[in-house]
């Protein structure tokens, strides 16, 4: 690792972003939308993956990380009139705090325990935000109004990239490091990387708040991008399965791998609206999720090299 | 003479179920100890219990005189001791020279994201314990038995252990594997590493220890010289009994 | 008083067959089945179409749902589980995406829409203010019968002690002859079976609808954390709390707050006993 890129790596990531940048000019404006929904789903996609996809503790109940973020912001912004600009910084700083205080009796708990708790909190919120002060939260009808950021798709799309593409550079900068490698060491083996000296539950402790700080970012910038926040929308299981499809499908424990996800599960809902208009379309997505996920477990980041090596070949 | 690692009369319930017995012994610095006993003895519940995997019912471990049953796994390593599994543990996706890499990793946050580890020391541990320069970007699905527990020796040595504690460690090795092996422990011993042992291999066990324990049904039953150790009575007995 | 009491009995016997199936399969095959509320859902539908669409008799209705609960459980052990090695991460993903695809079928078949279903039994039981449905009533005592059953079955008959035995010890199982594969078959098929069971109480207590597999899931998952890998009698116990807890809550304190002491039950005995109240500490 002396060196941290090839240069071929970087060259296909500026390929990539000066793209996107050009993208507006190459797309009609319904497409651009969708870039924008497939953005934010990378977001929350590479949050459940730095958590989940590198440890193996798998979160079932993410949203309830950005329902945080998203709730935070609304309240802040629609009843107290605090400027965006603050409120989402706070709502991250929310998400965290209140994850912190989730999670710490979760960290002694392993396995499929920790996946039941995390549902259980999402199901949690659900019920809190309808019954716990409804004139804040709005009660089962949710929120809207909340002050838009962007004006139009353009504004839009380069908001919700760049805040893609830094996410993604900071959780890839971050899982290059010797913290990345103990993460991955977790999802291999926890006792045997406590029986190397370290600290456990301070390492999934860290973790966990950062994938949150990440998911409440998320959360936040997209409820101000859709204008609203509801119950339904943010603490659904569909929700979660979204997310964590997105997620392995794409190949989970890397960078990559969620962000192509969330684009290619993105299109497929998009371009399946026109045959499938109704619910009916999880049928086919979830169809192709799980036979992919059974078939090849490493997602399409690992079909790609494979194909790469073949042509190589 | 202080003792670097005292076990005072350890006690461990498992429900119903007494695994371990008011089991007593002391290891004195530098010094290699072998603990004997049939299956299902108990030995490695031992070691369980002195890493902290398994916590303490009564009784107390000391390291350096320090108590530390009550202290985290990490906390302990942090005091000088380390443990070898009975099957190795590598990492599976990890190279040799990342999985020693772990072991080397300090345990802080800032540290661990802001310095860059040292692949000259991953290189050095690696080659005392007989890798080559070669084998650090192999996977572990690609060593044998014996370069598995080499690796593991390897990882335990970095997280800076004075007292290793070895799980079984000739099972599934081959007759030059466990030449290599003990050559290594060998080496350690002379410089100064501390070591608990347990083997059914009692042949390629006895050169390797000062000083024997035997233990039945998670009670000690005899400590001595190697020799003395074989020929108690019960011991004896439990071996041919199972 | 008694209202509250006769109606947490009734609850309770509901949330203890639909947690059942759930807890049967975490103790012997060791994985959360995330997609057993789909069971609930393939059950009610099914005696929906059956019993409602076609006008069989209600007691045939039943019997499909359960006949085809028990082969989605069977073939679920097949096409998923076997193949994933019954590994506990791919397992849970898998199971849950499947019980999203379920969802999306069954939108597909049946429309989007709530249906409500006709009691099972129809009637309703009165004496002075108290009034309680037969439907409930019946699937109280369905839910006993079952537990009585299935005690029978796991503690006299070969299979059920084979099934103890897996569930204690998957290596000493096979050593001492008994098939794990086989009997990890059997359970997910009863499993499935009472998922289906489940699915036609519960559509008849609340509605038939899509979405109706999350909360019998939730529910589940709180049995199964409160009382952990427990036995059968565990997991009737913690659904009494459980069911209790509800009617209690929401007769005595606020309507809204239904689930809310579900889940603070659920978080506070995690931070007691991370393994459940009835989990038992392991030996490696």
């Amino acid at each position: 690792m002396s060196h941290l890129v090839t240069w071929r790596q970087a060259a296909v990531w500026a390929a990539f972003i000066i793209g996107m940048l050009l993208l507006p000019e190459m797309v009609s404006k319904g497409t651009l939308r969708t870039v924008i929904m497939a953005c934010y789903l990378a977001i929350f996609a590479m949050s459940w993956d730095f958590l989940s996809g590198r440890t193996g503790y798998i979160s079932f109940g993410h949203p309830f990380l950005i329902g945080i973020g998203a709730y935070a912001t609304a309240i802040l912004n629609v009843r107290f009139d605090v400027s965006p600009w603050v409120s989402i910084p706070s709502a991250v700083v929310i998400t965290m705090i209140a994850s912190t205080l989730f999670i710490l009796p979760a960290l002694r708990i392993r396995g499929s325990y920790f996946a039941l708790v995390t549902l259980a909190f999402m199901e949690l919120m659900y019920q809190l935000v309808q019954v716990i002060r409804p004139d804040l939260t709005g009660g089962t009808r949710g929120m809207s109004g909340l002050e838009g950021l962007t004006r139009g798709a353009v504004q839009g799309f380069y908001w919700a990239f760049v805040w893609m593409a830094v996410v993604a550079f900071f959780l890839w900068l971050l899982t290059r490091t010797r913290l990345g490698a103990a993460q991955a060491a977790i999802g291999m083996d926890e006792g045997a990387v406590s029986g190397s000296g370290l600290n456990t539950v301070k390492l999934k402790l860290f973790t966990f708040v950062v994938s949150a700080a990440v998911a409440g970012l998320g959360g936040a910038l997209y409820a101000h991008y859709i204008g609203s926040v509801a119950p339904r929308a943010l603490f659904d299981i569909n929700f979660v399965f979204t997310i964590i499809v997105a997620a392995l499908i794409g190949g989970a424990g890397t960078i990559w791998g969620p962000m192509m996800g969330a684009f290619f599960l993105t299109f497929l809902l998009e371009y399946l609206r026109p045959w499938l208009p109704g619910a009916e379309r999880y049928l086919i997505y979830g169809g192709v999720a799980l036979l992919l996920y059974m078939y090849q477990p490493k997602g399409l980041t690992e079909i790609f090299a494979k194909l790469r090596a073949g042509v190589a070949r | 003479m202080t003792a670097i690692l005292e076990l005072d009369r350890m006690v461990k319930r498992f429900g119903g179920l007494t695994a371990t017995n008011e089991f007593s012994a002391a290891v004195e610095q530098g010094e290699s100890l072998g603990l004997i006993g049939p299956n299902g003895a108990g030995k490695t519940t031992i070691f369980s219990l002195i890493m902290g995997d398994h916590r303490l019912t009564e009784g107390a471990i000391r390291l350096k005189g320090q108590a530390v049953q009550d202290m985290a796994v990490h906390e302990r390593i942090k005091c000088g001791v380390a443990r070898t599994y009975q099957v190795p543990r590598p990492f599976s996706e990890m190279s040799v020279a990342e999985n020693i890499r772990v072991g080397l990793t300090p345990d802080s946050l800032m540290d661990m994201i802001f310095r860059r580890p040292d692949p000259s020391r991953e290189l050095a541990l690696a080659e005392s314990v007989g890798f080559e320069a070669a084998d650090l970007d192999r996977l572990p699905a690609e060593l044998s038995m014996g370069d598995l527990r080499k690796l593991e020796l390897a990882r335990t040595l970095a997280t800076g252990a004075e007292v290793v504690l070895l799980d079984e460690v000739f099972a599934g090795l081959t007759v030059g594997e466990i030449a290599q092996v003990s050559a290594l422990i060998n080496e350690k011993r002379a410089e100064g590493v501390t070591f608990v042992i347990v083997s059914h291999d009692l042949k390629a066990l006895e050169p390797l220890i000062d000083r024997a324990v035997g233990m039945v049904q998670g009670t000690k039953v005899i400590e001595g010289a190697y020799g003395d150790v074989m020929a108690d009575e019960t011991l004896r007995a439990a071996y041919l009994g199972t | 008083m008694l209202q509250i009491l006769i109606q947490g009995l009734m609850l309770s016997g509901l949330y203890a067959l639909i947690a059942v199936g759930f807890t049967l399969i975490f103790s012997v095959g060791r994985v959360l089945n995330l997609g057993y509320g789909a069971y609930l859902l393939v059950g009610g539908y099914v005696f929906f179409w059956v019993s409602q669409q076609m006008g069989a008799p209600k007691l045939i209705g039943v019997a499909t749902a359960v006949a085809v609960g028990a082969a989605f459980g069977l073939a679920k052990h097949r096409l998923i589980v076997k193949p994933l090695k019954g590994q506990t991460v791919p397992v849970e993903i898998a199971t849950l995406i499947l019980a999203v695809v379920t969802q999306a079928a069954i939108v597909l078949i049946f429309g989007d829409s709530a249906k409500i279903l006709h009691s099972i039994v129809p009637g309703v039981w009165r004496s002075g203010s108290i009034s309680v449905s037969y439907s409930i009533l019946a699937a109280t005592i369905v839910s006993w019968l079952v537990f009585i059953g299935l005690w029978l079955f796991v503690t006299r008959t070969h299979a059920g002690r084979a099934m103890q035995a897996v569930s204690m010890d998957m290596k000493g199982a096979a050593i001492s002859g008994v098939s794990p594969d086989r009997i990890n078959m059997l359970t997910w098929g009863i499993s499935g079976g009472l998922g289906a069971l489940a699915g036609v109480f519960f559509a008849s207590y609340t509605q038939l609808a899509p979405g109706m597999w999350v909360g019998p899931l939730i529910i589940a998952v709180a049995v199964v954390i409160v009382g952990g890998i427990g036995s059968i009698w565990g997991t009737l116990i913690v659904a009494h709390v459980i069911g209790f807890l509800e009617v209690i809550s929401t007769s005595l304190i606020a309507p809204e707050l239904r689930g809310v002491f579900t889940m603070v039950l659920i978080i506070a005995v995690l931070i007691i006993s991370p393994k459940g109240l009835f989990g038992r500490e392991e030996l490696h």
